[in-house]
């Protein structure tokens, strides 16, 4: 006789699929209902699009000629001071054979591809969070071996730091850090918002590597210190890394928020990827199709970025 | 090559004191080999673990091949690493591979190269019979292979002193044969060993003194023949009652 029932799944996959789909319909009715037009058409030119780029004539004179020549217009100008024809290529000819044209006025234009803003933002999303998750995460280090340091001076610190940032909302702490501290120090906005970000992530994260440390069975530092080995080569060669490997998952967890959290530093008019949102929409009309968009894109990041840490893991895990 | 001298050793918890290590002295003689026995919590471990500073004492003197540990200018990881000590629950470092176990102390405590470390390593590992095992990771392995590796471990250091603080306790039965093996091979070549060990057979057969302690004090301090046909201490006679 089996000693696992198999469980019948099928109903609630089918469930499942019902309960989207219907969620999906509701979702289309409530915008019929408010006679929201969908404009899902305008959104891909944000990421890139091609820009016109006038070229010039490089002499004045007149033109003698414009053949096209498969996707291109070659422009034959018969210099106002005599001498050889000069052939100029565009994409697309603004002039005619038999116009004039003077020196560095326009004869035609070529389209270059251009990165869009949503790109931009993402790109700028991207690397705040990046920088001030590596900052932070080095504060967090360090503080979180001050934390369970012997030294009262440095614990106290540790301890102020990290109540002072886990007590109060990382909004505020933006605006403090760029109306007031980048105001003493006269901080670039960006350099603010980076490092509010850092100071932010770094009490979480040293809380995450004190509780990490503090998992490492005693018996493995008795054992190094007794090969000889000073406490800080034990720290470095026997318990930051099995801690470290201990506290991935939680990490992980605080980067990925942080990817989420850095939407603030828009309200200190740092144009990532939220606020280049919040700009197209200003142009497009396009609010519902943006946020969405814009959504989509976070949620892209931090799957990617909860995938490398999720193959990291598996990597550490080979000791196991 | 040791030599205690009035030491004390208390804990405070919960508002009583408890003299671990009560007012002992001894000696131990290069190339000796001592059995510490006693009950359990009697303070055999916190003895041992005084004698390469892993716990600091609160009076006495602890004197390793003629430095003195109490002395403030002793640099006690220099100690350390004239001093090996293998546990209980054999504290591999899970991380690292067998062989780097055996290597990472050779290099960042003795600053030996690379080559000469891995060596060193493999040639006591082939020793201890699991050069084999080299490139595993501890979970891989037996509780009699891992107490094998440590004891490796604390001899690639070139230790003069060797400390084993029931180094077969945490050993299914079948296992336990292995490592008293080793051990008895590194007496026979003359090494300085204080063994903590409830293997009586051990005591008899290796140990030229055998030390017995209860209650945090040094009992009895006898050749294995004497003590165990004729202790004194009628407290060393119940507890081998017990365990014979
Ligand atoms: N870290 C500690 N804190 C408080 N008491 C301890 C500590 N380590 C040992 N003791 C106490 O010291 C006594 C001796 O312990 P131990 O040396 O481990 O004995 P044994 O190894 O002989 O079993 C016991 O009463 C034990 O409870
Ligand atoms: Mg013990």
């Amino acid at each position: 006789m089996p000693l696992k029932r198999h469980a019948i799944q099928w109903p609630w996959r089918g469930l499942l699929v019902v309960i989207l789909l219907g969620l999906a319909a509701s979702l289309w009715y409530a915008t019929q209902r408010i006679h929201y037009e969908w404009r899902w058409e305008r959104v891909p030119q944000y990421f890139a699009y091609r820009a016109e780029v006038s070229q010039d004539a490089p002499v004045a004179g007149r033109v003698s000629a414009v053949t096209p020549d498969g996707g291109v217009s070659r422009i034959a100008i018969a210099p106002e001071s005599g001498g050889p024809l000069v052939t100029v290529t565009v994409e697309q000819a603004r002039v005619k054979a038999g116009d004039a044209v003077a020196a560095n006025a326009a004869v035609g234009v070529n389209f270059e591809w251009r990165v869009g803003p949503l790109t931009q933002g993402l790109w700028v999303t991207i690397w705040i969070s990046f920088v001030s998750g590596f900052v932070g995460l080095a504060i967090g280090l360090i503080t979180g071996l001050c934390r369970i340091s012997k030294n009262p001076t440095l614990r106290g610190l540790a301890i102020m730091y990290i109540e002072l940032i886990r007590g109060t909302p990382l909004l505020v702490q933006i605006f403090i850090f760029y109306f007031f501290i980048g105001t003493v120090l006269n901080l670039d906005r960006i350099v603010a918002g980076v490092g509010a970000l850092a100071l932010f992530v770094g009490a979480y994260t040293a809380e995450i590597i004190r509780a990490g440390i503090q998992s490492i069975a005693k018996g493995q530092t008795e054992a190094a210190r007794s090969l000889g080995m000073s406490a800080t080569q034990t720290m470095i060669y026997i318990v930051l890394p099995q801690a470290f490997k201990r506290v991935l998952p939680p990490l992980a967890g605080q980067f990925i928020s942080l990817i989420k959290d850095s939407s603030l530093v828009s309200v200190i008019a740092i144009t990532d990827l939220t606020k280049s949102g919040r700009e197209i929409i200003t142009s497009s009309f396009a609010t519902f199709e943006i946020w969405f968009t814009v959504a989509l894109l976070y949620l892209l990041v931090t799957a990617v970025l909860s995938q490398l840490l999720f193959w990291l893991e598996r990597r550490f895990a080979r000791s196991d | 090559m040791i030599e205690v001298k009035n030491l004390i050793k208390t804990f405070e918890g919960r508002g009583q004191v408890v003299r671990a290590v009560d007012d002992v002295s001894t000696q131990v003689a290069k190339g000796e080999v001592v059995v510490i026995i006693g009950p359990s919590g009697s303070g055999k471990s916190t003895f041992l673990r005084c004698l390469n500073g892993l716990e600091e004492f609160n009076d006495g003197q602890v004197i390793i091949d003629g430095i003195d540990l109490t002395e403030s200018k002793t640099n006690l990881n220099a100690v350390r690493r004239e001093v090996g000590m293998v546990f209980q629950h054999f504290n591999l470092f899970p991380h690292k591979t067998v062989l780097e176990n055996v290597t990472l102390a050779q290099r960042v405590v003795r600053q030996r190269k690379p080559a000469e470390a891995n060596e060193r390593a493999m040639k006591l590992l082939t020793k201890v019979g699991i050069a084999e095992k080299a490139n595993e990771y501890p979970s891989r392995l037996s509780g009699g292979q891992q107490q094998r590796v440590a004891i490796a471990r604390a001899l690639a250091m070139d230790p003069k002193v060797m400390l084993f603080d029931e180094p077969t306790s945490a050993l299914d039965p079948e296992m336990v044969g292995e490592v008293l093996d080793v051990m008895k091979q590194l007496a026979r070549e003359g090494m300085t060993m204080a063994v903590v060990t409830h293997e009586m057979g051990f005591a008899r057969e290796v140990a030229d003194r055998v030390m017995f302690m209860d209650a945090g004090r040094l009992l009895e301090d006898a050749p294995p023949a004497q003590f165990f046909t004729a202790p004194r201490e009628p407290r060393a006679q119940a507890f081998l009652k017990q365990v014979l």
